[in-house]
């Protein structure tokens, strides 16, 4: 969304007393357990093959909606119940992991990758570069990314490669913006009005001297878009113009899962999405912490 | 101070939402008008359905064709074919023309009566699925006397009655007068047409108005407005059904069924239609694929669990017939009941050398019919035939599928009316549409059976060819559909069932709530 | 001052431009866009028809000319499903999508501006925590999860409220809570911190050394300031949230324009699908002028800024 929200932290740290920087997940202000989530998911999602009791395609019908392994009717062969065919719920979340990572990774590394070559041509180059990038950027940033992302789903067919791409055309554009005015500002530097004087080329400066100035804001920034980019994928599959079935997608899962949850079938539903939770405050809360971490003049991501 | 007033405010929100909640309940109850009848629709109502001249070949259409127009002749309880509007038609011996003689004193909604010239433009403006096929053959109509007609054809064509009188919205009356004057895009906003019920509102994607019209000429409708509310989404028709939001919910499938036929109040009407569902192997004529080996498909056709997947996605109520030709079609023959065998089926894939399984690529098939691909899937592994599922959005996969697009396995369903011969002739024989190759012995039977004006002949050739068809295994039958919709407490009559082969309610005129008559 | 206006309402047409361009370019670009401008399973006589319509024979500019004029006249095409030009579909479920999120962004300025003041009133208090934890979520969470977390407790489990569909304010509560959580945590946020930014300011500062009541300094003269860049986002949101709408409308089958927008692709009606996303990309770039001129006239900082 193109809303721009302060960061929850920056001025309570300035406020608060020394006692109560403390939270639950936090040691030292660092944010360990989101970190140790994201971890957490990221080997799932290697190690699938290994982890995943049941191939998560296949299922046998007359194995359908088992509960989960605690209530009546469950069994410890499928720990989280299995789905409509009869698939194990819990293999399925594992195998999700992979895509979720994949496809939230994969287009944050194009979004960034685009948005800050972009970011960083505009922004130095300046003059008539300067001013088409930022357009296309404004006008991109006014068009919802939902809305943006279904339309393109709706030209190009979902699929998996798809989809990145997608998200990746999107998100660029939220990073050219926030790269192009470090990029500004960074213009004024002594070190690069050196380099200039020096008679270093313009793609030499670029590389050299800004890019590596860049990079932080672009970090915090992607582990911000993580987040986003999961829900925009998984809103995706649920409106059924995401990964197609029968890959196992968390969005996917819990598109599925809508209609045995009114014949109280809830596990089809509420585990992916306590997964999807799980990764995007995960991301968030490390965003977050980033943010105000490598440079506090980024409280207006 | 700050905090009071958030305080404040807090507690008046909650209190009105209790109050609204409380409100609400009460107000749920109290839903539906007496003497309405409101249906939950699954699909969004198109108004090219409101129009008889733009059938497209499915069945969907006549779920409202049924309630605001009428027919020269139309499936009706106990008789597949009755004269409606038309009191007879005779074929002449030689078989170039049929006469109708049309019923006396039919009106339509707007007071005009039904005359031959609206029954001869009807046919003329027809524009549908096969209206090639009738423009080419009828030759001419001659019109006797306002109630009197004859259709001349080029040729003899002994599935004339079926296209025109079945198949296609050709022989479904409309006002001539009416629609010139309006045009085409007026007679959609506003329809007006010879049935049961008449046209009041239509709003796009949310919902349709009829009212009866008295002056019907078969009956007068005992419920005085019928609603179709559009609700695509089936957890939410079934929970409009069970608070009594709507009182017929049309199309609820595997556990939400279940959910239905446990709720007390509410009953579960399966209509088995004449959809069936089968698995095609395009690639059956291509010596270098697996599938040309008939070992193969019939491996195929044993490794699938019919009867699970019966009670689990349509509660048993499909019909396991083993054949790709509906069964209440003409000219049906009954195959031998499938079988569900997977150690033969891996013994005949080993046999056919292929005993390890073999990877056979991609699964294509409708999105909306994906959960019965997810079980065949499994079934089809289970054997060893490997396949990666690839659901297309409708439209887009039956063009691929009459493009000859699509390879390896295909499940295709299809629930047009008409005969076995207009199914052979789709899906079987040289040129069909969906038939990417044929047999030739199958070609002979079918050309012969085209100009055979004999019906016990024809029947004999048509029920050989349909042996064929399942003796070289060109398709893996799976069943014919049951479509399951649930009935609320209000509703007497509720029209399922009544006609063999059609899936929504009808006749509509029928249709009762209790406490009428 | 009318510089900065001729040079604000430019960018705008620059941004309408922009946006005409890439929805022509992306539709254009991608295969043959006849699979997509006419409808499935049309004719082969008919295709050529429409291309030929479309002026698809000749060159991109000509096609982009006529693309563009379409859209004065008010033409934007007819629905393949409905036969209605989408224009008319468009505005009978506009209504729908306003009054919800009408409704949901009332939930959420009276959610999120009070317990944003507060959150900055007690710094590091059990409500600014409270206040941060539900921001956190509600930036966080997926809406089809919330929604479907929702119908579960109160549909299924609780039996009180209605689980879809449009009808009165039973139907509306859940959407609107969902849909208006993530703006409630973004309000709460900026109000926040524009809060804490106001109180640390000179004016009040001085107003406390005058020795005027707490009460008032807060709630007359910290308040009227910190709010102004929470109304005039919420102004902005309010135009957003009809437009980012779908996924709710689609879980509670809310009959508004993004269940418009969902048919549309489930129906392969591209014309739909055309009409949301041109008309919904215009009503932000739109408003955000308006927004942007408004305060122009209200703060003379910002004119000379530019």
């Amino acid at each position: 969304m193109t809303v721009t929200t302060p960061p929850l932290d920056a001025a309570a740290t300035a406020a608060a007393p020394a006692g109560r920087t403390y939270k639950l997940w936090r040691l030292n202000g660092f944010p360990l357990i989101p970190v140790l989530i994201l971890l957490f998911i990221a080997l799932v999602a290697i190690f699938a093959d290994f982890l995943a009791p049941y191939d998560p395609q296949i299922g046998s019908l007359a194995r359908r909606f088992r509960p989960p392994a605690w209530e009546t009717g469950g069994s410890m062969a499928h720990l989280l119940g299995t789905d409509h065919v009869g698939r194990d719920v819990l293999s399925r979340l594992i195998f999700g992991a992979r895509v979720s990572m994949i496809v939230g990774l994969t287009a944050v590394l194009v979004a960034g990758g685009i948005g800050t070559l972009l970011g960083i041509v505009s922004g130095y180059l300046g003059g008539w570069v300067d001013q088409v990038v930022m357009r296309v950027t404004d006008t991109w940033l006014a068009l919802p990314a939902l809305t943006f992302a279904i339309f393109l789903a709706a030209i190009v067919g979902p699929s998996e490669f798809n989809i990145i791409a997608i998200l990746g055309g999107i998100y660029w554009t939220r990073y050219a913006r926030v790269v192009r005015s470090e990029v500004l500002s960074l213009k004024q530097r002594e070190f690069v009005r050196l380099a200039v004087v020096a008679g270093c080329s313009k793609s030499l400066i670029m590389r050299r001297h800004i890019l590596p100035n860049v990079i932080n804001s672009a970090v915090v920034l992607a582990t911000l878009m993580l987040g986003v980019v999961i829900v925009t994928e998984a809103s995706l599959s649920f409106l059924g113009v995401g990964v197609p079935p029968p890959k196992p997608a968390w969005g996917l899962m819990m598109a599925d899962g809508k209609k045995g949850l009114m014949v109280g079938y809830w596990w089809l539903t509420v585990f992916p999405g306590i997964c999807i939770m799980l990764m995007v405050l995960s991301a968030n809360l490390l965003g977050d912490w980033l943010r105000v971490k490598l440079d506090p003049q980024l409280r207006q991501l | 101070m700050a905090s009071r007033s958030f305080l404040t405010t807090r507690r008046s929100v909650l209190a009105l939402s209790t109050a609204a909640m409380i409100g609400a309940h009460r107000h749920a109850a109290a839903a539906v008008p007496k003497d309405e009848l409101r249906v939950g629709a699954h699909v969004s109502l198109a108004p090219t359905w409101f129009d008889p001249a733009e059938t497209s070949g499915i069945i969907t259409p006549f779920m409202l064709l049924y309630a605001m127009h009428d027919a020269i002749m139309k499936a009706m309880p106990g008789n597949a074919m009755a004269p409606c509007l038309a009191e007879s038609c005779t074929m002449a011996t030689d078989g170039l023309s049929y006469a109708l003689a049309l019923r006396k004193g039919v009106h339509f909604h707007n007071g005009e009566e039904m005359t031959a010239e609206d029954v001869k433009f009807s046919l003329e403006r027809y524009r549908g699925a096969a209206s090639n096929s009738l423009k080419e053959r009828v030759a001419r109509i001659d019109i006797q006397d306002p109630y009197r007609l004859t259709i001349r054809l080029n040729d003899p064509w002994p599935d004339f009655l079926t296209f025109y009188a079945s198949a296609t919205g050709a022989g479904w009356i409309v006002p001539k007068r009416y629609v010139e004057q309006v045009g085409e895009d007026g007679f959609k906003k506003a329809p007006v047409g010879a049935g049961p019920y008449r046209f009041v509102s239509f709003t796009p994607g949310v919902e349709l108005v009829c009212e009866a019209f008295d002056g019907y000429w078969r009956k007068k409708p005992s419920i005085r407005r019928l609603v179709f509310k559009v609700i695509p989404d089936e957890a939410t028709r079934l929970a409009a059904l069970q608070r009594g939001e709507i009182d017929i919910a049309y199309s609820i499938r595997g556990e939400l069924a279940d959910e239905l036929v446990r709720t007390a109040g509410l009953t579960l009407k399966p209509a088995v239609g004449s959809a069936p569902f089968w698995l095609y192997f395009p690639e059956q004529w291509d010596p270098q694929s697996p599938w040309h080996d008939k070992r193969v498909r019939q491996a195929a056709s044993l490794a699938l669990d019919l009867e699970t997947m019966n009670q689990a996605l349509t509660l048993g109520h499909s019909r396991l017939t083993g054949s790709v030709f509906p069964e209440n079609f003409e000219f049906f023959w009954q195959p031998p009941r499938p079988v569900y065998n997977p150690v033969a089926a891996s013994k005949l894939l080993a046999e056919a050398g292929l005993a390890r399984g073999f990877d056979a690529g991609e699964y294509f098939c409708d999105t909306s019919y994906a959960n019965i691909a997810e079980v065949v899937l499994n079934n089809l592994r289970e054997v060893g035939i490997r396949v990666k599922l690839r659901p297309l959005e409708r439209a887009a996969f039956f063009k691929a599928y009459s493009e000859k697009k699509l390879k390896n396995i295909v499940q295709g369903a299809s629930g047009a009316f008409g005969n076995c011969a207009t199914r052979a002739e789709a899906f079987v024989a040289k040129g069909g549409t969906y038939a990417y190759g044929s047999y030739p012995d199958i070609d002979a039977l079918f050309a012969e059976q085209a100009v055979q004006m004999d019906l016990a002949k024809r029947t004999a050739i048509l029920q050989r060819l349909q042996q064929l068809v399942h003796e070289k295994a060109i398709y893996a039958p799976i069943w014919q559909l049951a479509f399951l919709s649930g009935v609320g407490p209000r509703v007497g009559q509720s029209g399922f069932g009544l006609i063999k082969g059609f899936v929504y309610t009808a006749p509509y005129e029928d249709l009762t709530l209790k406490g009428q008559g | 001052m009318k510089q900065f206006i001729a040079r604000r309402i430019g960018y705008s047409l620059l941004s309408l431009f922009l946006l005409s361009v890439t929805i022509f370019l992306f539709v254009r670009v991608t295969g043959d866009p006849m699979t997509l401008l006419v409808e499935p399973g049309a004719r082969p006589e008919d295709i050529e028809n429409m291309r030929h319509q479309f002026g698809l024979d000749q060159p991109l500019w000509v096609q982009y000319w006529l693309f563009v004029s379409s859209f004065f006249t008010g033409d934007l095409g007819q629905s393949f499903y409905y036969r209605t030009p989408v224009l008319e579909l468009y505005f009978q479920r506009l209504p729908n999508s306003l009054l919800l999120a009408a409704v949901a962004m009332a939930l959420s300025l009276v959610i999120g501006i009070p317990s944003g003041i507060l959150a900055a009133v007690r710094v590091g208090g059990f409500w600014d925590g409270f206040g941060k934890t539900f921001a956190l979520l509600g930036l966080s969470l997926p809406q089809f999860w919330v929604g479907l977390v929702l119908i579960l407790f109160f549909s299924v489990y609780l039996g009180w409220l209605p689980s879809s569909g449009s009808g009165g304010i039973a139907h509306l509560l859940m959407p609107a809570f969902t849909l208006g959580w993530y703006f409630a945590a973004a309000h709460m946020r900026l109000t926040r911190s524009s809060m804490l930014e106001v109180l640390g300011s000179e004016y009040i500062k001085l107003a406390r050394l005058k020795g005027l009541p707490e009460a008032l300094v807060i709630g007359k003269h910290a308040l009227k300031n910190a709010l102004i860049p929470v109304i005039t986002l919420a102004g902005i949101n309010l135009v957003v949230m009809i437009n980012v709408a779908v996924v709710v409308e689609t879980v509670f089958a809310w009959p508004g324009i993004g269940r418009l927008l969902y048919e549309g692709v489930t129906f392969r009606d591209f014309p739909v699908v055309q009409c949301v996303v041109v008309i919904g990309g215009s009503m932000i770039i739109l408003v955000n002028l308006l927004v942007d001129l408004l305060y122009a006239i209200i703060d003379p900082r910002i004119r000379l800024e530019s």
